[in-house]
């Protein structure tokens, strides 16, 4: 069986799947892909073996020593297989020996690589995703790094499709009033509206904090709470006003106030927001956030 | 303590795949009520709901925004409102955990508490515990209530890293760290319980409602 060896790695790439979903109760969060659209992309190019490899902004090298199908997609990064060029998303068949080598490009955070066959690694609790925060799933539940060895195994469970490109979607993020923003008041809810925030460089799986240049939380996270579940996308206020975006490897269960939720259709777009990036947010019904869903199927 | 539950509780949408359903914002009542509330979600199950999450004082009900909306999730949740038994479920899990009270913050918490550390240890395992949620971390429990005579916040400060299997004391509730984690709990004692199991069908063993008593050891 052909194994795929990372001859070099960036923080924090990690094995993902759909998720680990359901174990919420049990206090674990689903991870995943940070951008699931994309891994989805890549999944099709490929021909949908189970799993992949997610990247993140430095990119990554793999040699594998047998024939596979490697596809790659999300954000903008530069590919490059046997030292020549590749389009950005793309896929190839590769032989023993190919070197495929993803070096940064313009945007995004993540990328991912997907192939024919399945990631061969044992499931925990029936998915291969990496938790960061739990440190299970993946390779021995920890990020991969230079000389590790990904064995796959079986053949592609699909064919490969091609892709059409996606309008990239810009403007605010859509999001839907949190399950405590009637403890705000609306002066400040406007104000949540009305200003921008600023994607920090603090961000990792578990978490993205923004920058308030315009102090919308000042003095307002004080409240501390019965805690209740979290999902990705929730937007909670620490105690010192830090506005802080939960994703995939978010904590199960959390105490701060939540002003909202970033809607599903927006949270990849968002996961890919590098450090710097303005945001504004827009509130919506969880009716046209449906809608949203489905516009992008 | 038994009865029907005769507060409504709040539903509002968690995002746009998710309902939570809020019973107040107090331990008590509100606590039996979601436990009750998501024991009937499991026996007489919404559909379109992918997940259902008992916590603190609220239920989460996650669902596939592709075969249903929140409305009619809520509908439901509704439905399932009325005539809810909040007293504890006759086939609830009974546990009795063996401890070792020898932490850094005993003599600390019972001193608090006026008592001598053997008293405190005592009166501990006198208090009839409960599951009331798991959360924060895998397998992480809160068990309570302990009698208003026992209640203490938390530290001021937080312990980086406390090992699996310490037992935790804080706001009335004894908890067990499943893993390895950060805590502002004040630290009691420890145990060889371990409630995560990664490999485990399902991974954790204790579940809301269940009843708990631990047993001091040396």
């Amino acid at each position: 069986m052909t194994s795929v060896l990372v001859r070099r790695a960036g923080p924090l790439t990690t094995i993902q799947d759909h998720g680990r979903v359901g174990v919420l109760r049990h206090g674990i969060s689903a991870s995943g892909p940070m951008d699931g659209a994309s891994y989805r992309v890549a999944g099709s190019l490929a021909g949908q073996g189970r799993g992949g490899i997610e990247f993140t902004l430095s990119g990554i090298e793999i040699e594998v020593d047998g024939a596979c199908r490697v596809a790659w997609a999300g954000g903008a990064f530069r590919a490059s297989l046997n030292g020549v060029p590749q389009d950005w998303p793309g896929a190839a068949q590769l032989a023993a020996g190919d070197v495929l080598t993803i070096l940064p490009g313009p945007s995004g955070n993540y990328g991912y690589l997907r192939f024919d066959a399945g990631i061969a690694l044992p499931p925990v609790m029936r998915s291969l995703a990496t938790s960061s925060r739990v440190g299970l799933g993946g390779l021995d539940g920890r990020s991969l790094r230079a000389g590790d060895i990904v064995p796959l195994t079986g053949s592609a469970s699909a064919l490969p499709l091609t892709v059409e490109p996606q309008v990239a979607v810009t403007g605010p993020l859509r999001v839907v009033w949190g399950i405590h923003a009637d403890r705000f008041e609306s002066s400040l809810r406007q104000r949540v509206v009305n200003e921008v925030f600023v994607v920090s460089p603090r961000l990792d799986r578990m978490g993205v904090r923004l920058d308030d240049p315009q102090g919308v939380f000042t003095g307002a996270g004080t409240l501390s709470l019965v805690s209740d579940a979290m999902v990705p996308g929730d937007i909670q206020i620490l105690g010192d006003g830090t506005p802080i975006v939960l994703m995939r490897d978010h904590q199960p269960t959390g105490g701060y106030p939540r002003i909202a939720t970033i809607v599903t259709a927006d949270l990849d777009r968002f996961a890919q927001m590098r450090p710097g990036t303005i945001v504004a947010f827009e509130p919506v019904t969880v009716e046209h956030a449906h809608r949203l869903l489905r516009g992008m199927s | 303590m038994s009865s029907t539950f005769p507060i409504l509780p709040t539903i509002l949408p968690l995002g746009d795949s998710a309902v939570l359903v809020r019973f107040g914002d107090v331990l008590g009542d509100a606590n039996r009520a979601a436990i009750a509330f998501a024991r009937t979600v499991d026996l007489e199950p919404v559909a379109g709901v992918l997940e259902v999450v008992p916590n603190l004082v609220s239920v989460m009900l996650r669902y596939d925004p592709r075969t249903t909306g929140y409305e009619s999730v809520a509908g439901e949740i509704r439905l399932r409102i009325g005539g809810l038994e909040t007293a504890p479920a006759a086939d609830a899990g009974s546990w009795s955990i063996k401890a070792v009270f020898d932490g850094p913050d005993l003599d600390d918490v019972a001193a608090s508490l006026g008592l001598s550390p053997e008293d405190f240890v005592a009166a501990h395992a006198r208090s009839d515990l409960r599951v009331l949620a798991t959360g924060f971390a895998p397998g992480f429990v809160y068990c309570g209530l302990h009698p208003e005579s026992m209640v203490l916040p938390r530290r001021s400060t937080i312990r980086p890293k406390v090992a699996a299997g310490s037992v935790l004391f804080a706001a009335g509730q004894t908890a067990i760290a499943a893993t390895d984690m950060p805590t502002g709990w004040h630290v009691i004692g420890r145990t060889d319980f371990r409630n995560f199991d990664p490999a485990g069908e399902p991974p954790t063993r204790l579940a809301a409602g269940d009843r708990v008593k631990f047993v001091p050891t040396s």
